[in-house]
């Protein structure tokens, strides 16, 4: 069933996921909260305003963050623990191996500023964390697309049997679906008519642009059936190869390297199903990125466009000519809109 | 497998006794869970003997907490345990054995003590995560933290030091075992860590240094030790050969090599040892 769905430049809202954490924490004793000192951009000033007796700042130490968490959570506490993705990754990747995932200890790690979202160059781009987090045995791997899905992570993640990592981003934050729309961990979703020539998959900031791609290339005649799919791990693997297997080639779209993430899951998805299907991924190749004063020419920079997307599809299928160009749509201030 | 699977678990009760006999019983029933292997983690019960001994003297059965930093230590635990019935035989002889729950390097799995970690610098952080957790309870409990100065080479030991203090997590207490042993040779040619004393002060902990193998004085330390405004640090000097003299004086005090000969001497003299206490 596709979705409703708003049309770009889409409305934002602000700190729906730190809102919706105030609200679950409201009807659960059991939820505390840590920031790594970046409480107001992870939305939980909200949470420390709320209840500051169950907010815990560790200061800047991931690797001590996380063993705190885990301590807390053996002791049947569920902690929401928050930091930029790089630092919630990177810099405790043991921390979370040995202290919370072996375990399977119900810890919720959110990393805000995915991918090249964040113009702050290298160390504050996490272009690998949901590679990291996806080679952890034992965690729950999401990378929501708008503020409908983000106001809907803490509920659905507070009774998840072992630890998850969201990824969110920060700031203004896109309403891309109808209110109806249902965050599950369990499936992944199409989001625009099935059978298309083109079985596109999307997480996170990429859902935008490949709506966009979609639109330009079902007018240009390729039709494009887009999938949102918010949990990378454990990937719904029916849903993703039923798609696949309907379309003549495959397109994954991810705001990451295209290695450890979104399309290399969607690779061996399709490949272990014997789907002989071409694939092309959109995301960084092998490079990091860089400093920069806007995420917009990063992502355009980095080939996370909406033209990248497009690009991708008609290559996949090996049609001949340029492919239709994009035409972006405008964004004004409070307004989101993909490159 | 055994009769508890961690110390704070309710119901769980022991009896100590003589801290300077259980001490002696440790590394006898270590050198006894070595030998099958023919080398294993022998310095690190041989250096920690009396603090653990200490410990089971001191925490209170079935409530306070128990986090063992290294891993490797865990064999002095397992000993302990089972001189005190908490371990049974069968599963103390599969130390180290393929199969055996009683792995050689603890882990998550391991009994006796409430949280064990493997990687090295982690314990810490888990011990004041536990006296936090406490304290956000409501619970009375202490908890007690068992780590060695190698782990002090590692930055988050000092990021969980920075926290305990700032929070006053008074109810916590570490156990330094200071036995200037890692891996690639002693602490002191590789990092200097000294003074190690000055440091935890600095980071705002009371810290103490005692002889680690005066177990009588680690006792009276540690149950003095609990303290409403800061956490304490007991920094125990001691050596991974103490108490066996039969040991080459070049052995790897973190990785002992004990073939057949040398560990029936080593038993035929910790038996004697014991005897002489009238044990």
């Amino acid at each position: 069933m596709p979705e409703r769905l708003n049309q770009p430049p889409y409305p934002t809202v602000l700190k729906p996921y730190g809102q919706s954490l105030v609200e679950l924490a409201r009807e659960r004793a059991d939820v505390v909260c840590f920031t790594g000192d970046l409480t107001r951009q992870c939305e939980v000033d909200l949470f420390a305003a709320a209840f500051p007796e169950r907010f815990i700042h560790a200061g800047m130490a991931e690797a001590n963050m996380m063993g705190l968490a885990a301590a807390l959570a053996r002791d049947g506490f569920i902690p929401f623990v928050h930091t930029f993705g790089v630092f919630a990754t990177r810099r405790p990747l043991d921390q979370i191996v040995n202290a919370i995932a072996f375990p399977n200890l119900k810890v919720r790690i959110l990393g805000f500023m995915p991918g090249v979202s964040s113009p702050g160059g290298p160390s504050h781009q996490a272009v690998d964390d949901v590679a990291l987090m996806r080679a952890v045995p034992n965690l729950t791997v999401l990378d929501v697309a708008d503020a409908v899905e983000a106001r809907q992570v803490p509920a659905a993640i507070v009774d998840v049997d072992g630890p998850v990592y969201v990824r969110l981003k920060r700031g203004e934050i896109p309403v891309i679906f109808g209110g109806d729309h249902r965050l599950r961990l369990d499936r992944a979703t199409p989001v625009t008519p099935e059978g298309g020539d083109v079985a596109l998959f999307a997480s996170g900031m990429m859902l935008a642009p490949a709506l966009a791609a979609a639109e330009v290339l079902g007018a240009a005649g390729l039709p494009v059936s887009v999938v949102n799919v918010p949990v990378i791990k454990p990937l719904d693997v029916a849903t993703v190869t039923s798609a696949a297997a309907r379309a003549r080639a495959v397109v994954t779209a991810e705001n990451h390297l295209v290695t450890g993430g979104l399309g290399s899951a969607v690779a061996e998805a399709i490949a272990e199903a014997g789907l002989g299907r071409r694939l092309r991924r959109v995301g960084l190749r092998d490079t990091f990125a860089e400093g920069a004063r806007t995420g917009p020419y990063l992502f355009a920079k980095y080939g996370l466009s909406t033209q990248a997307v497009v690009d991708a599809a008609w290559s996949a299928l090996g049609r001949a000519g340029r492919p239709p160009a994009a035409r972006p749509a405008q964004a004004d201030d409070g307004e989101y809109a993909p490159v | 497998m055994s009769a508890i699977t961690h110390v704070s678990d309710p119901g769980t009760r022991w009896t100590a006794g003589d801290p300077v006999v259980l001490a002696a019983r440790i590394r006898l029933r270590a050198v006894r869970m070595v030998a099958p292997l023919g080398f294993g983690y022998l310095g690190q019960a041989l250096s920690s003997a009396e603090q653990v001994a200490a410990l089971f003297s001191v925490m209170t059965p079935g409530e306070d907490r128990l986090v063992c930093s290294p891993g490797h230590y865990v064999i002095g635990l397992f000993a302990a345990a089972a001189e005190l019935g908490l371990l049974d035989e069968e599963a103390v002889a599969a130390y180290g054995q393929d199969g055996s729950q009683i792995e050689a390097i603890g882990t998550e799995r391991s009994p006796v003590a409430d949280y064990v970690c493997g990687s090295l610098g982690q314990g810490l952080s888990a011990a004041a995560g536990f006296a936090l957790s406490d304290r956000m309870r409501g619970r009375a409990r202490r908890t007690f933290a068992l780590l060695s100065d190698g782990e002090l080479e590692e930055g988050q030991v000092w990021e969980a030091a920075l926290f305990a203090a700032h929070h006053r997590l008074g109810r916590l207490t570490v156990l330094l075992d200071a036995n200037n042993s890692q891996v690639d040779g002693p602490v002191d040619e590789i990092t200097t860590l000294e003074p190690v004393r000055e440091k935890w002060e600095a980071f705002g902990w009371t810290a103490r240094e005692l002889d680690g193998h005066d177990v009588h004085a680690v006792v009276t330390a540690l149950a003095g030790a609990d303290s409403a405004q800061q956490p304490t640090v007991l920094i125990n000097r001691t050596s991974t050969a103490h108490g066996l003299r039969c040991l080459p004086p070049d052995a790897d005090g973190h990785f002992i090599k004990l073939p057949p000969d040398l560990a029936a001497r080593a038993e035929a003299e910790l038996s004697a040892a014991l005897e002489a206490l009238g044990a």
